[in-house]
């Protein structure tokens, strides 16, 4: 997230709006925006109905056993067609923000 | 000051000892701006090496008779097992993840629309992101992030 907001300037200059989304509620979401000054939106999905559509659950992922969303990053184009997409194998490994600008760039 | 180079043993044990440390120390090898994916290997491998070292060591300290320092090599060997343990514990962890599956949006596939609110509480549709309704025009794209939350 940090990495994102650090390159914000970038995304904006190839046109790309970025969106985080998780369970946490609106104002969790705004605490973690604001501790880590993040200016970008953020979507609460607290009872994974889109996670879900979306085919991302992590059963029991999260503390107490709480369903989470798996770690992952989407780049669609205008037309909201997936472009790019990138499933991480291991929670402490995201996408970088080189491949996800790297990408961006391809977008016509 | 001992000569340790007498004792292949000792250095063994030493060395191995050191890799062990190295491991969870390695952690903040991310925050050096190393490639987390490379890091996660790390912390593993530097253990794995450690307690091989101190392993060659301990065989070492009971080839030699009489030899004084068995139960130090002994330690070693539970303190090295003990780290290599719990990293491949958190490497194992960090990777039990759901695969993607055929209900995954696909390359190439258009995403199902979705209205969820945003970290103020108003409702946000994804086809307004796309449409642009904020500011300027639409955008060229849309980066969805998905995370685990921080609860």
């Amino acid at each position: 997230m940090r990495g994102i907001e650090k390159r914000l300037g970038e995304f904006q200059a190839q046109g790309v709006v970025p969106v985080a989304i998780s369970v946490d509620p609106p104002n969790v979401s705004e605490d973690l925006r604001r501790k880590a000054g993040l200016t970008f939106t953020f979507l609460s999905d607290p009872k994974t109905d889109v996670i879900r559509r979306y085919d991302l659950l992590h059963s029991g992922g999260g503390p107490e056993g709480h369903d989470i969303s798996r770690p992952a990053e989407f780049l669609l184009d205008r037309s909201g067609v997936v472009r790019w997409e990138n499933f991480a194998e291991d929670v402490r490994v995201r996408a970088r923000a080189d491949q996800m600008i790297a990408a961006a760039r391809t977008l016509q | 000051m001992e000569d340790i180079s007498q004792k292949p043993s000792h250095r063994a044990l030493w060395l191995g000892l050191l890799f062990t440390m190295l491991g969870p120390i390695s952690n903040g090898l991310y925050f050096l701006g190393f490639p987390a994916s490379a890091v996660v290997w790390i912390t593993v491998l530097l253990p794995a090496v450690g307690l091989t070292l101190v392993l060659i060591g301990l065989r070492r300290a009971f080839g030699q008779s009489p030899y004084r320092d068995k139960v130090g090599g002994a330690i070693a060997v539970a303190l090295s097992a003990l780290v290599l343990a719990a990293s491949v514990g958190v490497f194992v962890l960090s990777r039990r993840l759901p695969q993607p599956s055929t209900g995954t949006p696909q390359m190439g596939q258009r995403v199902p629309d979705f209205t969820l609110p945003d970290s103020a509480g108003n409702p946000v549709a994804l086809s307004q992101l796309l449409a642009g309704s904020n500011a300027g025009g639409p955008p060229k794209g849309l980066l969805l992030v998905f995370y685990r939350g921080y609860w």
